[in-house]
């Protein structure tokens, strides 16, 4: 068991006497009556490997792109290590970016793309061969030297531009997209390597991502973004099993959502009615009034089929299999419920397929325990 | 059904691909190879006072005699005169400096049209494109009228009192500066422009990431990237320079000899066509060689360039 004193060192966000290394203080970024970015105010940590993840048009692109200085906020302040940086040019900031498109320099080779930010700096020609060495060994792509990014495999690609961002030794390191160019084994493996580089060079990670999976395995806090707004800041953990609102609900993983409302409390349970049937009861984090309106989250892999169905019991429901997901070490069930809702459930396939006990068609009890979701006002 | 034999694929594959290559080998043979060969048979003759106003290149002395005279006393003439040397020299410097000017003034206009905003950019292309529908020879007539002792540009600068005597820039080597300039820029800027609107801008966002100031990032990064489109537009104002008679004809003076302008000389007034010929192979010669090396400097830049 962690000491309070090693948590708050894993965790600063939980310290309310850590001092953010980055600082957004209600920013705001219109274009033309659109606003990309609303209002958004974050505190990131040092050594924090942060990801912002939404879909497209979320505004999660420009946010990252006010604090590397490559556009300015409409309204609000970024402060980076304490300093004031809403009006410093991208040249002079202390930030470097890897873009989504890599943006290598198709004129220069592998060496001289690292180089260039390093010549900018006018480090002596020693210590410039020094430090590319030393990138281009961090990140395994020595022998790529002197080939130019056209010669290079999309992979390739990726480590040097990650070789030319990290090559000033920045504090904090800006991902658009970092392993969105790369084929579903490869992102697999890079995303290992990115945290453990992370880890290794303890420098703090800002990324943007549209896959939570990635944002998921990488990340230690995740912001969930939304037309312009932050919907939730937490760890993946917290927002998998604790989502704060329907969107965040949705959009990491899949889960199902029972609409209804507040008819009774016990201690910090709460018992909703909901339209598919019998009541159910689940932990709720604040009070509730009674009739509030609430939708009932519970994610397919907490629900289990259920041995003692009661026609009184909570947290159960009956069914007919519609639909079987085969995924190999799982299987998805959609199963028709009461008012003809479609519930998933996915069963780890612990026996071969063959041998499974649900087919098409059968009728099947489900159930939950009231700790394995959330109740959601939102 | 049974797959067709694979040589019959391959034979129409090549007939497609010879056809497709052949067309424009032929067209080039016909409209410049052949030109070509008729000049140079030319320069090799003699005047004479004929139709053509040359000697054949071979004739029948005697039954199976065949005598080909091959002279090359026009060429010595066009080395050692003076006067052809000076023009070519001239006419190279004139171009120069003209491409020079060209690249200097159209590769802002150029840069400002590929950044400005999309509703823009087809106006903006419009209005380089527009002096193309009236005739080259007006616009480059219209200059005389602009640039006489009386003429427009000296009007406005005695009325606004900068000078007190009219300046004397027609019929001078500036005004051929100024004609060549003014005909040429759209070929520079054309080129250009195309180059710079595919520049990633991403890549400039790089430069600034790590540290670059937008000077240094344009000579870094945007300079030596639209190195082909500067070349190409070199190539298309300082090639037609050297050769250009218009406007040192309509705009120079006595002084301001151009290789253009003798050559007409020699062909219409002295009918002197195998010496014309001869200075128009050497000056084919001059402009083959620098072409030869910016075409490899071209394919380099291409090279480099997904």
């Amino acid at each position: 068991m962690a000491t309070l004193a090693e948590r708050r060192s894993l965790e600063p966000w939980q310290d309310p006497k850590a001092v953010p290394y980055l600082r957004i203080d209600r920013v705001t970024k219109k274009f033309g009556d659109v606003y990309a970015v609303d209002d958004v105010s974050l505190e990131i940590f040092q050594g924090e490997f942060f990801s912002l993840l939404g879909s497209s048009g979320c505004g999660k692109s420009t946010l990252l792109r006010m604090l590397a200085g490559l556009e300015y906020p409409s309204s609000g302040r970024i402060f980076i290590d304490g300093v004031d940086v809403t009006d410093v040019p991208a040249y002079s900031r202390p930030v470097n970016m890897m873009f989504q498109s890599y943006a290598l320099f198709p004129h220069m080779s592998v060496e001289q793309n690292v180089e260039f930010g390093l010549k900018q700096d006018r480090l002596s020609k020693r210590e410039r061969s020094e430090r590319v060495g030393e990138m281009l060994e961090l990140l395994k792509i020595t022998e790529l030297r002197k080939r130019r990014p056209d010669q290079l495999s999309g992979g390739q690609r990726q480590r040097v531009a990650l070789a030319r961002s990290l090559a000033k030794h920045p504090k904090l390191l800006l991902l658009d997209e970092p392993l969105g160019a790369l084929d579903k084994r490869l992102r697999e493996s890079t995303q290992f390597e990115l945290v453990n580089l992370q880890e290794r060079l303890g420098i703090t990670f800002v990324t943007v991502t549209h896959d939570q999976e990635e944002a998921m395995t990488m990340s230690t806090r995740i912001a969930v973004m939304d037309a312009g707004q932050i919907m939730q800041v937490d760890t993946p953990t917290a927002i998998y099993e604790f989502p704060t609102c329907r969107l965040v609900a949705e959009f990491i993983g899949s889960i199902n959502l029972f609409d209804g409302k507040v008819v009774a409390t016990e201690g910090d349970e709460v018992l909703v009615e909901t339209r598919v049937g019998r009541p159910m009861r689940m932990r709720a984090f604040h009070p509730m009034v009674l009739g509030t309106p609430v939708t009932v989250a519970v994610r397919p892999e907490k629900m289990r089929l259920c041995t003692d169905f009661r026609e009184d019991g909570v947290n159960q429901l009956k069914g007919r299999v519609e639909d079987i997901a085969y995924l190999g070490d799982v299987s998805i069930y959609r199963i028709r419920v009461g008012d003809g809702a479609l519930v998933e459930m996915t069963l780890t396939n612990v026996q071969p397929r063959t041998e499974q006990a649900l087919t098409w068609e059968q009728e099947v009890a489900i159930e939950w325990s009231p700790t394995s979701g959330v109740v959601l006002t939102e | 059904m049974p797959a067709p034999p694979p040589n019959i694929s391959v034979r129409n594959r090549r007939t497609s691909r010879l056809v497709n290559i052949g067309i424009p080998y032929f067209w080039l043979g016909l409209f410049f190879l052949l030109p070509f060969v008729i000049v140079l048979q030319i320069s090799v003759a003699e005047p004479a006072l004929a139709q053509p106003p040359y000697t054949a290149l071979w004739q029948w002395v005697d039954e199976g005699l065949l005598r080909i005279e091959i002279n090359l006393r026009n060429f010595m003439m066009v080395a050692q005169d003076d006067l052809y040397l000076s023009a070519l020299l001239n006419s190279l410097q004139v171009a120069f400096i003209c491409t020079l000017l060209c690249l200097l003034l159209g590769y802002p206009m150029a840069y400002a049209i590929a950044t400005s905003p999309e509703r823009w950019r087809i106006i903006l292309l419009m209005l380089i494109v527009l002096p193309f529908w009236t005739s080259f020879l007006i616009r480059v007539y219209a200059w005389i009228g602009i640039l006489k002792s009386n003429g427009l540009l000296n009007d406005l600068l005695l009325w606004s009192g900068l000078i007190d005597t009219p300046l004397a820039i027609l019929h001078t080597q500036t005004a051929i500066y100024i004609g060549v300039v003014y005909s040429y820029l759209p070929f520079m800027i054309l080129p250009l422009y195309a180059n710079l609107t595919r520049l990633d801008l991403s890549l400039l966002e790089a430069a600034a990431d790590l540290g670059c100031r937008p000077m240094r990032a344009f000579l870094r990064v945007t300079l030596p990237l639209s190195m082909a489109g500067i070349v190409a537009g070199s190539m298309l104002v300082f090639i037609p320079v050297v050769g250009e008679f218009v406007i040192p004809d309509l705009l120079g003076g006595p002084d301001s000899l151009m290789v253009g302008k003798l050559l007409w000389t020699e062909f219409f007034s002295n009918k002197d066509w195998p010496l014309a010929s001869a200075l128009a192979i050497m000056l084919l010669a001059l402009l083959v060689v620098p072409f030869v090396m910016m075409q490899r400097l071209q394919q380099r830049m291409e090279g480099s360039r997904p």
